[in-house]
């Protein structure tokens, strides 16, 4: 049996408060604890280098073990889904540009005005609790922490430690990532509907048929503007009488219409000599709502938690878009995808209702991530 | 520089570095039903059981420090629940004559397990929200098993960095820990 002495038992009773005065600091946000972590990391990269360079192989082989079948299974899946989302795609691009010129008109900074840089995600997460991945840009790319990351689904997290070519992401469902977000209902759905009028004219002292058929198809439709399509272009007056006109003679809308759903346009070849008509309706503009999106871990969704109750909440359905909402405080720009809410939790009293929220991008397969260059006004933009 | 690196914290660093960098890099990427393996945690508790109670306080301490200073959470987080696990596992290996390896195996499996679930319920705590969940059991039992198999190769690899022999389960000059 040992025998403690008392210079032991207090050995270890100042472990225990060292723990507890380091957790305090850090909680604190100190400068030492920062400066402490910078000063190891200096050691430990190049023993962590040099590990990874050893491990890979490894790493590689365990991969090819245990995922070569659910790979298989996931890229026949994807390229399904690649195929059936390609012409949505033209539909979204159009749109997208619609919006940029709106935006630019209007002043108001949006996603293709901020430099970016690529980075190759090296390592995950080596804790089961904080969701975090590590990229091989650092410092001298321009990477500071609070710096936004992205994918080409939408946001990922945001930097929370830089070194000189290597930087650490908090992921977008740790605990600790918190962001201010927009939500944004979905348009109303209305079934495509298609119906073709087939007239057939015969004349039998000339022995000649003619046939006229006219097709025309409805789209879901939604947008918060009016506009007006033709062929070449594309006409927008909002309520503001503001006209933007955008190039969309490479767009084949006839290609299009049968395979877009769900998106904001409703076109109707035929009923204008010129080309498809696009109407937008006023009425049925986007109900946006500000909230908090907060992380909750690799298990739980993500959710929304509204600083304000309004009697507008209400309207906020399952499938409503979240987007960042940007502003001289927020980490990140307007206008980043964030997710999909899939649940409205109810709450009793002042605390309000909360959203959960599907993320759009797949944290758990990440290999590449876009860093945007982008700091709030009040840390002061590089 | 010989006398240096014999000293128990200079083998600790030492021996907690490769292990560090193995654990960011490899087991970070290879996962078990989805959950990383801590080998900070078994090598903790194993200098616990070749060591006593404060030999694993101490190694817990460093080894948990040392994964807190790679990591997003409160720094001494890891440092508070390791050294606690490091100082138990030499506890309940004092209670026994003998330890054989079967037993080493069983307690550093236990003492995974049990700071396993102890690290999320210390930071919901201090106010890190959202580590608690019903995924919590599958990761405590795979870092139980996996740890427990563990023990065979890192209770040596603890014996050697706190410079004890086989057979002496006494804990280094108490001048260590002043």
């Amino acid at each position: 049996m040992p025998v403690y002495s008392v210079s032991r038992r207090r050995a270890i009773a100042l472990l225990a408060l060292t723990s507890i005065l380091l957790i305090t600091l850090d909680i604190q946000g100190n400068s030492v604890v920062r400066g402490l972590r910078g000063v190891f990391s200096t050691i430990f990269e190049p023993v962590q280098s040099s590990a990874r360079v050893i491990t890979r192989p490894l790493e590689n082989s365990w991969r090819g073990i245990t995922n070569y079948g659910e790979l298989e299974a996931e890229n026949q899946r994807l390229q399904d889904q690649l195929d059936q989302q390609e012409g949505a795609f033209i539909a979204a691009l159009a749109t997208a540009r619609d919006a940029q010129e709106l935006l630019a008109l209007n002043g108001i900074d949006n996603l293709a005005d901020i430099s970016s840089v690529t980075a190759q995600v090296i390592g995950g997460t080596p804790s089961n609790y904080s969701q975090t991945i590590e990229i091989n840009q650092g410092s001298d790319r321009g990477l500071r922490v609070g710096m936004p990351v992205v994918n080409a689904a939408g946001l990922v997290g945001r930097i929370t430690w830089v070194d000189n070519d290597r930087s650490l992401v908090l992921l977008a469902n740790d605990s600790l990532y918190a962001i201010p977000v927009q939500v944004v209902n979905q348009p109303n759905i209305v079934p495509a509907t298609t119906t073709t009028t087939t007239t057939t004219t015969s004349t039998t002292t000339t022995s000649t048929t003619t046939t006229t058929s006219s097709t025309t198809t409805t789209l879901p439709v939604v947008p918060p503007v009016s506009a007006v399509v033709d062929p070449n272009g594309i006409t927008t007056t909002t309520q503001s009488m503001t006209t933007t006109t955008v190039d969309l003679s490479t767009v084949d809308f006839g290609a299009l219409a049968p395979t877009t759903t769900g998106v904001i346009v409703t076109i109707a070849p035929g009923t204008t000599a010129g080309g498809p008509t696009t109407t937008l309706n006023l009425d049925d503009l986007p109900i946006a709502e500000t909230g908090i999106f907060r992380g909750r871990g690799i298990d739980n969704a993500p959710v929304v938690e509204f600083i304000d109750q309004n009697s507008r909440f209400g309207e906020v359905q399952v499938g409503a878009l979240v987007f960042t909402s940007g502003g001289s405080q927020s980490l990140a720009p307007r206008g980043i995808v964030v997710g999909r809410v899939i649940k409205i939790v109810e709450r009793t009293g002042t605390s309000g209702a909360v959203l959960e929220v599907r993320l759009t991008a797949k944290l758990t397969a990440l290999n590449f991530v876009r860093v945007l260059l982008y700091q709030p006004v009040a840390t002061g933009a590089p | 520089m010989i006398d240096f690196v014999n000293k128990p914290v200079a083998r600790l660093i030492l021996v907690g570095l490769p292990a560090l960098a193995l654990q960011t890099t490899f087991f970070a990427e290879v996962k078990i039903f989805g959950v990383v393996l801590q080998i900070m945690l078994a090598l903790s508790i194993a200098a616990g059981l070749a060591g006593g109670s404060e030999n694993g306080a101490l190694a817990g301490f460093v080894f948990g420090l040392m994964f807190d200073l790679v990591l997003t959470s409160p720094l001494g987080l890891s440092a508070l629940v390791y050294g606690a696990a490091g100082w138990g596992a030499g506890y309940l290996h004092s209670r026994a004559l003998e330890n054989p390896k079967w037993l080493n195996a069983l307690v550093v499996g236990l003492m995974s397990g049990l700071a396993t679930f102890v690290l999320p319920i210390v930071a919901n705590w201090i106010g890190v929200e959202g580590w608690l969940s019903s995924r919590l059991t599958k990761v405590t039992i795979v870092v139980s098993l996996s740890n427990a198999l563990f023990s065979f190769l890192v209770v040596p690899v603890a014996r050697w960095s706190l410079a004890i022999r086989r057979n002496q389960r006494l804990a280094p000059p108490a001048e260590v820990f002043l």
